[in-house]
Formats: structure tokens, sequence, C-alpha cells
């Protein structure tokens, strides 16, 4: 080499070494700092007043969801895209995680995102998943996480109760905001040419689009070709045996800490329409979730499944004098809440929980409705009658609601 | 210490024999408990009690462990062993400092590895990925990363940079930019919340790849190349020009790993382009090194060299895969999906482990107490072949069938149980890559003393250090 190109090679490795530098030096603004800016004057201006905090144990929660690497198996990032919005709903902005230190993100799904688990599940079903996967969804490949009860699902230690708080809260401040934040939103922003704000602030987007979210009873499609039953029994093992059992007894081994515990299907007589919208729109307030990422084909498969467990007697004689005995305790005590026809639709309907029974779409057992007037429906606002009823009074009421069945009922009570 | 002559100067120089075989062994040691854990977590995705409720044995906190411990207790410790064979062959000087060395060696295995283990196990970790172990052991980890420049960074500056061969280049690069990118990983997303914090993480997922892992493979695979072949570099001008467009264009791509997320779409197409671009970039590095290659087989009989041309060729396939990938088109259907995981695996297993094996081999190979046993090595390659190979197709497919569920309306369960039979193959994939470990190992540990240096005099007379002849490692040498 001579001195010459010697030199020039030396400057061009010097102008290509500031060079690498400064090629760093804008990765960092380019991609982490300038996007950092960017984003946080869209949170100012998309952000809810006041983002409510983590509590401290919600926060705790938040750290054992850190430390256990449930982000590398659970997203929490719905991206601009259909397939996620249709699955999990509307895309996540900036502002959502802005108290996330550090961020959730994750970049493998295994299990669903998580971003809108909040309002999802029951905090029951959250213990009894997170103690056992698999006695709850039979082909999970979720860890147990046992280690955060003593023993057994009905008993989680703190560390269970703070995470749980914790998934409750994923998609909570979005939620809060409701469609007024959405609206106000779409006013601050100014965004019209911003194809990603739109669609993440879009109206007709659902916020939660899990296909497992309760909802209210009442919008179920009505499915009357007959179901594959084979196909039914299949799906009923896979999906639904964990709680309700693998004979439909609900005592699936899921079901023990579940309250109200899974109805034993068996024990009951059902219209098909109610098995339906059961399936359609979970039970909301219960445990019972909804399942409408299945194909209706299946849906009905697994009602008429369903509906063949049905063990009850048909012939529980009842005398006259019975049935006007149940029918005055009935006015009484119970059409308040179950409502005057057994609909289900009584006045005191908006303060409940869950909605009462509708039995004329669904027939208990006359074990199971006596057992119900005795001690009432632990985890429902059913009452144990057995001190404000006599023996004679509660299996007179027992019958009478039996009586109320109507095994071709269109559909069941739309209470709330 | 042995005595090895200098490519450069043709000179005598010292290599410290007892770091070369310190980290590497450590870098056996780690390998092979990280691949304990990897195995532990893919049989957990087939039987998902396996751990019987053991808390520290969970699929989360041994997914922690298992990728710290590839990235810093196996690739770490496996560069630092070729470092201390390749600096004073590179630069014709010794290290900085034995004494230094066994710092660097003991502050980088008992107060980062061993710790950053125990921590993530015991539930003492954070959530980012690439970045697990926690806040004081970054600062361990910052540490050994300066005492590795320390160490490894002066010979170089003994003479003008004109004289720097492209492996030089890599070796400074490599370990300049990890110092800087390493906080930004770790400690930043702690600092910036949510969004914000994950654009960051996403620059050192990629950094950690690009800025840590390759160049320095890649200057193991430039000086093993024409070390252990005799034949040099086909063109230092594109040697050069692989190098600087490595370095202008790998910080920039790190958004890829959130395309149709929150963060600016400005950035997610910038990050987009450049991940385009890098493959171009590869492209003339693989030319240049298979160029380089001629003449030695499609199988290279020395092993060293054959576990680096090897890695060339993964290399190649990786990063056309991950440009591929980066695509919007090809993101929003694979992203999230096994794809991913086949892809980390082929470039961290794949390229990356190929070329640490290269280089550790070349070094073992010419430590005149060590002992070699290149029957138990060729075992080793073969099976580490097969048992990549099998997981990376296994987990591709699995990634598209994922992926063609979730495009789907069928329920998100159908994508688990699909899976299945995927991550059977998968765990079992690796039986052999462990089984080639074990046998790298034994390789390494087995046989004659010195076996290696008559291997090699046997085979390449003309190689062997005392020849006087020297591996054409100078840029003034290379023709293009």
């Amino acid at each position: 080499m001579t001195e010459t190109s010697a030199r020039a090679v030396r400057m061009a490795y010097l102008v290509a070494s500031v060079a690498g530098g400064a090629f760093f030096a804008m990765s960092v603004v380019l991609l982490g700092v300038w996007p950092g800016r960017v984003l946080e004057a869209q949170s100012r201006a998309l952000a809810p007043e006041h983002v409510q905090a983590l509590t401290v144990s919600e926060q705790r929660g938040r750290e054992i969801y850190g430390r256990e690497g449930c982000a590398y198996c659970h997203t929490q990032q719905i991206r601009y895209l259909h397939a996620d919005m249709q699955r999990f709903g509307a895309p996540t902005l900036a502002w959502e995680t802005r108290l996330d230190y550090p961020h959730l993100w994750g970049t493998r799904r295994i299990g669903p995102d998580l971003a809108r688990e909040g309002g999802t599940h029951t905090q029951d079903w959250h213990f009894a998943h997170l103690f056992s996967p698999r006695a709850i969804v039979a082909d999970s490949v979720m860890p147990a996480y046992a280690s955060l009860f003593d023993g057994a699902a009905d008993r989680p230690r703190q560390s269970a109760r703070d995470l749980v708080a914790y998934l409750e809260t994923l998609g909570r401040a979005r939620e809060l905001a409701g469609p007024e934040g959405a609206a106000h939103a779409r006013e601050a922003c100014a965004c019209d040419r911003d194809e990603m704000l739109m669609m993440a602030l879009s109206t007709t987007l659902p916020l939660n689009a899990s296909p497992a979210r309760p909802r209210p009873r009442g919008d179920a499609p009505e499915l009357t070709a007959a179901g594959d039953l084979v196909r039914g029994r299949a799906l009923f093992a896979a999906s639904c045996a964990g709680c309700h059992g693998a004979a439909g007894g609900g005592d699936g081994p899921g079901a023990a800490t579940l309250r109200p515990r899974p109805a034993p299907l068996t024990q009951h007589s059902y219209a098909r329409a109610r098995i339906v919208d059961a399936l359609w729109n979970g039970v909301a307030g219960t445990s019972m979730q909804a399942w409408r990422d299945y194909p209706v084909e299946d849906l009905a498969a697994v009602a008429d499944f369903v509906l063949s467990l049905d063990a009850t007697a048909t012939n529980e004689p009842a005398s006259a004098e019975q049935l006007a005995l149940g029918a005055a305790v009935y006015a009484a005590n119970c059409a308040q809440c179950h409502g005057v026809a057994g609909d289900g639709r009584g006045t005191a309907v908006a303060e409940l929980r869950i909605a009462p029974t509708d039995f004329r779409s669904q027939r208990p057992s006359l074990a199971v409705a006596t057992q119900a007037l005795r001690l009432g429906v632990p985890g429902t606002q059913m009452a144990p009658w057995i001190d404000r009823l006599s023996d004679e009074q509660r299996v007179a009421v027992a019958h009478y609601v039996r009586s109320l069945y109507r095994s071709g009922a269109a559909r069941g009570g739309a209470a709330r | 210490m042995i005595v090895a002559r200098s490519g450069d100067s043709g000179r005598s120089v010292v290599v410290d024999q007892g770091l070369v075989r310190a980290h590497a062994l450590a870098a056996f040691v780690a390998l092979l408990l990280s691949v304990t854990f990897g195995l532990v977590i893919a049989a957990q995705l087939v039987h998902p009690d396996l751990a019987g409720g053991v808390q520290w044995l969970s699929w989360g906190r041994v997914r922690y462990a298992h990728t710290q411990g590839i990235m810093l207790g196996w690739l770490g410790n496996a560069f630092f062993a070729f470092l201390y064979h390749g600096v004073p062959l590179l630069t014709g000087r010794r290290v900085t400092s034995a004494r230094l060395g066994w710092w660097l060696f003991g502050v980088w295995n008992f107060a980062v590895l061993l710790p950053g283990w125990v921590l993530v196990l015991a539930g003492v970790s954070q959530p980012l990925e690439w970045a697990e172990f926690p806040l004081p052991v970054d600062a361990f980890v910052v540490l050994g990363l300066v005492l590795a420049a320390a160490q490894f960074l002066p010979p170089f500056f003994g003479r003008g940079l004109e004289y720097l061969y492209v492996s030089s280049w890599y070796v400074i690069g490599g370990l300049v930019f990890t110092l800087l990118a390493y906080p930004m990983g770790n400690v930043v997303p702690e600092l910036v919340p949510g969004a914000e914090g994950a654009a960051f993480s996403g620059l050192w997922i990629h950094d950690a790849v690009g800025l840590f892992v390759t160049p320095l493979a890649l200057a193991i695979i430039y000086f093993v190349i024409p070390a252990a072949s005799g034949r040099p570099i086909y063109s230092h001008f594109l040697s050069m020009l692989g190098f600087w467009l490595l370095f202008f264009l790998y910080p920039l791509n790190g958004t890829h790993h959130y395309v149709y997320s929150a963060i600016p779409m400005a950035a997610q197409v910038g990050a987009i382009v450049a991940s385009t671009l890098l493959g171009v970039d590869v492209l003339i590095v693989v030319t240049n090194l298979l160029l380089s290659l001629r003449g030695s087989g499609v199988v290279p009989r020395d092993i060293g060299l054959r576990f680096v041309a090897t890695s060339t060729v993964l290399y190649l396939i990786v990063s056309v895969q991950g440009s591929l990938q980066a695509q919007m088109a090809v993101n929003r259907a694979v992203h999230f999906s096994d794809w991913v995981i086949g892809h980390s695996h082929l470039a961290m297993l794949g390229f990356a482990t190929f070329a640490g094996i290269g280089g550790i081999v070349h070094a073992w190979q010419r430590l005149p107490s060590a002992r070699y046993n290149a029957r138990a090595l060729e075992w080793g390659y073969w099976l580490l072949l097969a048992g990549v190979a099998l997981m990376v197709v296994d987990l591709t497919l699995a990634g598209l069938v994922e992926a063609r569920v979730w495009q789907s309306s069928a329920p998100w369960l159908d994508s688990v149980r699909a899976a299945r039979p995927y991550w059977i193959v998968r765990a079992l994939s690796g039986v052999p890559i462990a089984a080639g470990f074990v046998a790298l190992l034994v390789g390494l540990t087995t046989g004659p003393r010195g076996g290696g240096l008559k291997t090699l005099r046997v085979a390449q007379p003309e190689l062997a250090p005392e020849s006087g002849v020297a591996p054409r490692l100078a840029p003034a040498e290379a023709a293009s």
C-alpha cells in the first residue's frame, strides 16, 4: 500500500466510523425517541383525563404476571389488523399502556391476547383456571400456577388474588372511557386522515370482541337444524366437561370452586333455545363463558347433546292442592325476581347480577328445585328459604315452578 | 500460553491458552444447561403438567433462563474463547492482561450468568425479551463488556486503521456497540412506559442479535475461513462494504418486531425498509464468504471450517427469511407464531452457534496440549445439523398452520390443538441437538492430548503453527 492510498483508506474508515456511530444514534432517535414523543403527544390528546392507576394489589399482580413470563404466551397488544380486531377488539392505543413500566406487549401468542381480558371471565373462573388450567380447558397448554394457592382453587393466596386483580384491569381504562371517550378522542385528535387512529376509534368496532365474554341474554341465533350428536359429544368432552362433568352432572374437575356451581345438566329439562342462548351469550355473572367463536352447527350439536343428557323424571305427581299452594307461595315470594309468569322477568331483575331462572324454558328436577329452595344457590341472589317457608310450602313451590315449563318455549327470558 | 504466528506480521505472538480453555469449557457448560432449559420448556408444551407445580421449573421462568443462557452464557463465553485466540493473531500483539482476563471470566460467569439464572428461576427478573436478567445483573453485564473492551480492543490500535482485517472491525464494532445498546434495551423500557418503552425494546431485540451476536459470529467466520483453508478472503473491499452496511442498517431494524402496532407507522415502515436493505447487505457478505470458500468443498474436511461454512449458509437463509418476514404482507400472518421461534433458532442455534463452535474448534485444535477427538466432533456436527434442520422446518410449518387458524374464524384453541403435533416433533428435535452438543464436548475433552495439532499436521502441514506460514488475515494480502 502506498502512503497516499493508506491515508485515503484511513480517512474512509474514520468517516465510516463516525457514520456508524451516527447511524446508531439515528436509530435511537428515529425509532426510539421520536416515536416516544409522537406517542406521548397522542396519549395526551386521546387519554381520558384521569386514568385510574393500579392499586397496590393490582401492581403486585402485574409483577407476578411479569416474573412468570405470562407475556411470553399472551400478548397485550391488539394490532391494526382485521384478524386481531375481530378476535380481540379495538386496536391497542398507546395511552392504554402508559402506566406500564415496563410494557408487557409480548411477541408471541400461544394463548389469546389479554389486552381486553377484564370482564371476560369471573374471578372464580380465573382461580380455577390458574390453579389447574386443564381442569377448565382440556386442551390448554398453560402451566398450572398451583403455588399461588393453598392446595385448592378456592383457597387463593394473596398472590393469586393480586394476579387476578391485575387481569381484571386489562382493558379497564378504555372501557371506562366508554363511547364518550372515543367520541372525545376523535374530536381531540382531529385525525380524519390518520387511518390507524380512525380504525382504533371506530364506533362500529366492539372494544372487547372476545367471543368468550358473556352478554345479556336474548340475541342468540335461531338454530333449527338438528345437531350432530357425535360431534356434540366430542365438543362437550373437549370444552364443557371440565366444569359440567363428563356425564353432565355439574361435577367436572373445575367445578368445585365455581359459585354458582356449573348447572347439573342431567338434572334439568331445557328448551333448546335456552341452551343455544347460554352457549351464544354465556351466562352473565357466572363462570359460564360464551362460545361465539364456534360455528353455529357446532353450537347446535352441543345443544342437542345437552338435551340428550336430561335424566329428570318427567312424572313427579303433584296434587291440585299442592299446585295451588305452590302458586300462592310463588306469587307472594318468588314473582318479584322470577316473574309472575315464571319467565325470569320479575320487577326486581334490574337489581340482580345474575338473571333469575326462567322456569318456562328450564325445568329443574324436583330434587334440585327443593334443594335450591332449602339452601339457596350460592353465588347467586337466590336465598335459602329453609327458615321462611315450611317443608310443605317449599315442595309445593318446587312442583309449581316445574309445572311452568313449556318445552317449546322459543327463547329464554330476556331479563337484562 | 502458546506462541503462534500472526498473519499480519509473521511475528510470533502469545495466545493465553488457559483463557481459551476456560471460556470454551464455560461456554459448553452454559450451552448444555441452556439446552436442558430448552428441552424442559419444549416438553412442557407437550406435557404442560411436567413441572409438577414446581414454580422455578415453570415454563415462563425457564424460558427466561434458556434465552439469557444461550446469549450470554453460551455465545458470550464462546466469543471470548475465540477472541483469546483470534485477537493476538489478528494484531500480532497480546491481549491487555491475563489477570484482567480472569476477572472478566469471573464477572461474566459468576456475577452475570450464575446469579442471573438463579434470580430468574427464583422469580426476580424483568419481563423484557432478551433482557430478562434483573437490573443488578445488568450492571455486571455492562461491567463485563467494559472489561472485554479493555481486554481485546487496545491491541487493534497498535497500527493504523488501514491494516485492520475485517474480523478486527467486527470485533471492535461488536464490543463498542453492544456496550451502547445494552443499557438501552435493559434499562430504558423500565423508565419509559408502555408503547414508548416497547419502541426501545424493539430496538434492543434486534441490536442483541445485530450488534452483539452477528458481528462476533462474522468475526469468527471471516477469521476461520482463511486461517483454516489457507486461501485469502475473496474481496477485502466487499468485506468492508458488508461490514459498514451492517452497522449502518442493523440498528434501524428494531421496530419490525412491532408491525401494525401503536408505534407510529413511519417508524414501522422505516424499519421494514432497513430490514429489506439489510437482506441486500447480507447477500454481499455471504457472496464474499462463499467465494472465499471455493475449493474447500461443499463439506470441508476441517471441522472448524466446516462449522463456519455451514454457519455462512445458515446466515444467508436466516437473513433472507428475516427480510421476508419483516414485509407487512408476511408479517401480518406469521408474527406471533412459531414461525418466528423457528427464525430465532435458525439465527441463534444455527448461524451463531455454528460460528461459535467453529471458532472454538479452530482455536482448540491449535492448543498444543488440548485433547481432540475428531470422530466425536464429526458426530456432533451431523447430529446438530440434523436437529437444527428438523426444528426449524417443523417450527416454520407450525407457524404457517397457526397463522392459518388465526386468519380464520375458528376458535383460538384450535391453533393450540393444531400446533401440538409440531410441538412434539420440536421437542424430539431437541434430542439430536443435545446429543450433538454432548458429542462436541466429548470431542474436546477426550482423545489424545495435542490430537488437534497432529490432525492438522497430517491434513494441512502448511497451516500448522510451526510451519512458519501464517494464516492470511491481513487486508494487504487480500486478493480482490
